[in-house]
């Protein structure tokens, strides 16, 4: 590809950077890959290497968690460096198969899992009045599910559990069915900037063709990318745990039943770190009855990656070193949680694999907030 | 070197989720919930297209028989370094068997300067695996089919391993003009940025109906095949996997039963 | 009905079973069933196939020590031209597809490759494949013609006992020009040790269920037995108890053998995403909602540890 003049430099503001190393310090990846966040943000000041580090695999190891950005004392994102490299590799065409088959899949089928558009409402299977929304019909709140609630059959259920919840407060709601995209938010991660644009012009037009309120996702990624890195889209977003929320103060949702379980919750990097939603997912907690919190000692600003995000779905490192999940996991069980609660796909897959890698199947569950919240129904 | 490389839309159905249903005809499948993709082999062999024409030079030439629908696969390969693309559309062309597919495609090489056909060993929606091979005979140059490893020895001669059974490779010299069917898993296909295919979209695509080909009526499509698809029927399997039943040895004794029935023991 | 002629298939020295196998299918037909064999120095086999065919016609010539496609097709273009088979039988195998395509459309005869079943309608063959990967079939039927040529799949049919004694008959070589546009160079084989799992034919892949790794020199052996390749799932790649090339999933390989024994595997959708290509996929697993039935062909609720011996002394008795 060609690289215009200090590109990196101006896209990323590198010369803003004093290498402290706040970054690299905090990473939480550093301790199973060789990934050094500060090293690349020196190296691609200079233009000529920029070809050469982007070859790199180390650039792949990032879960674009947001830690390094929020130790930043210059407020620099010094992980959006690495996406700027891995976008070069995208543009030649050199990526992992399994990257390329994700992307495929999202150009040719809206979707990143192979996955055919037209079976994107399967989740909802038996549920009768569905509401799909007409063209131009009004409502309060759009409901994007995302990818991968649509399609993984151990995730779909969160999405009837939503529904359900929904229903139970009164919510003025729609869906938009077959046509629903990506949001793009893995495209970016992968390093395709064009196919990340072309859903953000895609969705946004989408969008425009209904009368709603706010917008409101399923998953924290779906959530950053409508929130924060699409372009034209001028109404609000909201993930569904500050929607849950709002409806639990404002009394329209009652939780009657007891759920009887100690629960720490799982910041989701995307909700959390990247956008600062800490408190609603506790609170809603806090209103399940029979719910003990607890937290854990890395939490909020501090919370530990999962390493779900950051197209790590799709590209493994070569550490044979225990993934991070695995150490939230033990975290948990030093704390006698029996319930690790998250708010996101990604957090969900992980963790429970963690679960199963630890044996810790008997002893403690990963359960959505979502789920627990359809139990205290 | 100058390349011709055939490839094909195909559903994807080797996701175990997806469901083919007979249509009212008995002779195609309901394609809506279908999503569509390139030929898997196909992949494989526009990747040696580019890295031959990459290494060697020339020019490669994207032939698809297909509906409008297909460009995104035709507009893939061109973003991936294609030069340019012809693709057949007929109505006429529908149920063409791998002969009359082969003639169509004969017809579309017929302005074109080659010195290589390429097609993808395999398609994964009818499995005849014979339609490059059929070309080659129309053609009249020789051929090799499930082709993985491709090296050229001068201009007149390639050097092909083709893989057979076990993994076995069966090394052959081949005269140039040839047809090779790839198989897949030779090279590893790169991806199409989508800025790559959005810049491709601007290469025209050349589109020829039957009057173009410059075939008859009769050598096309149902008419112009030798082998015709009458019937499809859905075959007998449950929608779960069938349980074998018993304790271990009884378990295990059907299981190696049916592993040798299938040949696969 | 006409003679029906079968290509036999050789291979390094060894007549390959796909030979007895279409033999088995062209005596159940009916009519006479008569082996082609080119070869050199193939006597063996001769007296081997003589016992499934009414006629073996042997050409022994140098040209046909190794496959070389064209040879090949120039001997049976002769021989079908003289004798006019009502059906010529040839392996959809490595050999038989580069060669089935090409002899029809030079002597013009209907063909059709990958039969699964083969039955006579009168005169004519009527022909059952599997089309989209197999889940659904279809039915050909020929134009009408003298003779039809057919790749049938390996294993479609089992190998019956034979039983026949045909009379081995030599015959010269019909093919006088010298074959040049294609030669035939050398057999390299797969590298030992570097195992591709994306191209294995048999895989037998393990999850967790497996538990410890101290279980797995049981999987080995049975791998070993069955000539297949390990895998396993992304949990047991993480334990590391195989390596990283050998995981099957999304964020592994891609992987399309003909038989996919998954051993303790619960089939997580980023898993079964990976076995999508298979054509049969096995399930042990101990937990009888796990999500792996609903993509397995064979399931078997049990411990793997008490099935997996059990099958190995199974395939041993099999394989006598």
């Amino acid at each position: 590809m060609s690289i215009e003049e200090g590109t990196f430099v101006q896209k990323y503001d590198l010369l803003g950077c004093i290498q402290c190393g706040r970054c690299t310090g905090g990473c939480p990846v550093t301790v199973r890959t060789p990934l050094n966040v500060r090293r690349f943000v020196y190296d691609t000041v200079d233009d000529e290497r920029l070809e050469e580090l982007s070859e790199n695999p180390d650039i792949w190891d990032c879960t674009t968690c947001n830690t390094c950005a929020i130790r930043c004392p210059k407020g620099l994102e010094p992980f959006e460096v690495l996406l700027g490299l891995r976008a070069m590799r995208a543009e030649e065409g050199n990526l992992e198969p399994t990257a390329i088959t994700a992307l495929e899949s999202m150009f040719n089928n809206g979707n990143p899992w192979g996955k055919a558009a037209a079976k994107r409402l399967d989740w909802a299977e038996g549920i009768d009045n569905l509401k799909v929304l007409e063209e131009g019909q009004k409502t309060d709140v759009l409901l994007h599910i995302c990818c991968t609630a649509a399609y993984d059959p151990k995730i779909q259920p969160f999405v009837r559990n939503l529904v359900r919840v929904l229903d139970a407060a009164g919510v003025d709601y729609g869906l938009i069915g077959e046509e629903e995209k990506h949001c793009g938010s893995e495209a970016r991660r992968l390093g395709e900037e064009g196919l990340f644009e072309y859903f953000d012009e895609e969705n946004t037009e989408l969008f425009a063709r209904y009368d709603f309120q706010r917008l409101v996702t399923l998953s924290p990624h779906c959530f950053n990318s409508f929130k924060n890195e699409y372009t034209n889209l001028d109404i609000p977003v909201m993930h569904y745990t500050q929607l849950v929320a709002e409806l639990l103060e404002d009394g329209k949702l009652e939780l009657s039943k007891e759920v009887a379980s100690k629960v720490v919750f799982h910041d989701p990097c995307y909700l959390g770190k990247k956008n600062l939603v800490f408190d609603e997912p506790r609170y809603i907690l806090g209103k399940i009855p029979g719910v003990e919190t607890t937290e854990f000692f890395r939490s909020k600003e501090r919370s530990l990656c999962c390493e779900g995000g950051g197209g790590k779905m799709w590209v493994e490192s070569e550490s044979k070193a225990p993934r991070l999940a695995e150490t939230r996991v033990a975290d948990a069980h030093d704390l006698g949680a029996q319930t690790i609660a998250v708010a996101c796909p990604f957090c969900w897959l992980t963790i429970e694999d963690a679960i199963k890698a630890k044996g810790y199947e008997e002893e403690m569950q990963v359960k959505d907030i979502l789920e627990l919240l359809d139990e205290a129904l | 070197m100058n390349i011709v490389v055939c490839v094909k839309q195909v559903p994807d159905t080797s996701d175990p989720d997806t469901e083919v249903h007979i249509d009212g005809t008995g002779k195609g499948v309901d394609q809506g919930k279908f999503s569509f993709v390139i030929n898997d082999a196909d992949n494989f062999a526009v990747e040696e297209a580019i890295l031959l024409k990459e290494k060697h030079g020339g020019e490669v030439t994207v032939v698809n028989i297909g509906p409008e629908a297909a460009n995104q696969v035709i507009r893939m390969a061109l973003a991936k370094g294609g030069d340019s693309a012809v693709r057949l559309d007929d109505e006429k062309f529908a149920y063409s068997d791998p002969v009359a597919t082969a003639r169509l495609l004969a017809s579309a090489l017929k302005d074109v300067e080659y010195d290589l056909v390429m097609t993808g060993c395999l398609a994964t929606d009818d499995g005849y695996g014979a339609v490059g091979i059929a070309l080659a005979q129309l053609l009249g140059v020789p051929h090799a089919a499930y082709a993985k490893t491709v090296e050229v020895v001068d201009d007149k001669k390639l050097k092909v391993g083709r893989e057979l059974e076990g993994g076995l490779l069966e090394m052959n010299e081949i005269e140039l003009p040839c047809v090779l069917a790839i198989q897949t898993g030779g090279n590893e296909p790169r991806y199409a940025s989508f800025k790559g295919i959005r810049e491709a979209s601007k290469k025209e695509i050349k589109v020829m109906d039957l009057a173009a080909t410059g075939l008859s009526e009769d050598q096309v499509g149902e008419a112009g095949s030798v082998a015709v698809m009458t019937q499809y029927s859905v075959p007998e399997v449950g929608e779960l996997a069938e349980i074998l039943e018993g304790d271990p040895a009884e378990t295990a004794g059907k299981l190696a039963g049916i592993l040798k029935e299938k040949g696969l023991v | 009905m006409g003679d029906i002629l079968v290509l036999a298939e050789h291979r390094q020295g060894e007549l390959r079973e796909v030979t007895l196998e279409l033999l088995t299918l062209a005596g159940q037909l009916g009519g006479n069933v008569t082996a082609l064999l080119l070869g050199s120095g193939v006597d063996d086999f001769a007296s081997k196939i003589a016992g499934f065919a009414d006629k073996v016609m042997v050409v022994d010539d140098p040209m046909f020590a190794d496959f070389n496609q064209m040879a090949y097709q120039a001997a049976l273009a002769e021989i079908i031209k003289n004798d006019k088979p009502g059906l010529v039988l040839i392996g959809n195998t490595g050999q038989g597809v580069d060669l089935v395509g090409s002899l029809a459309v030079e002597l013009d005869l209907p063909f059709t490759t990958d039969a699964i079943a083969v039955v006579m309608e009168g005169d004519k063959p009527v022909v059952t494949r599997q089309y989209y990967g197999g889940k659904i079939n279809g039915t050909i039927n020929f134009k009408d013609a003298e003779t039809y040529v057919i790749g049938v799949r390996e294993a479609a049919v089992p190998a019956g006992e034979g039983g026949k004694s045909g009379e081995v008959a030599k015959v010269d070589n019909p093919v006088t020009a010298e074959i040049t546009a294609r030669k035939f160079l050398e057999y390299v084989e797969a590298a030992i040790g570097d195992v591709d799992i994306t191209q294995s034919a048999l895989l037998v892949s393990v999850g967790r269920g497996i538990r410890e790794d101290k279980n797995l020199p049981m999987i080995e052996e049975l791998a070993a037995l069955m000539g297949a390749d390990i895998s396993g799932s992304r949990a047991v790649i993480d334990a590391g108890w195989l390596p990283a090339d050998r995981q099957v999933g999304i964020s592994g390989k891609t992987v399309k053998p003909k038989l996919y024994l998954a051993l303790g595997i619960s089939g997580a959708f980023q898993h079964v995403t990976g076995i999508k290509g298979s054509d049969l996929v096995v399930a042990i697993n101990k937990d009888p909602d796990a999500p792996i039935f609903q993509y397995a062909d064979f399931g078997i609720v049990d411990d793997l540890l008490k099935v997996v011996p059990a099958l190995i002394d199974k395939i041993k008795e099999t394989k006598g």
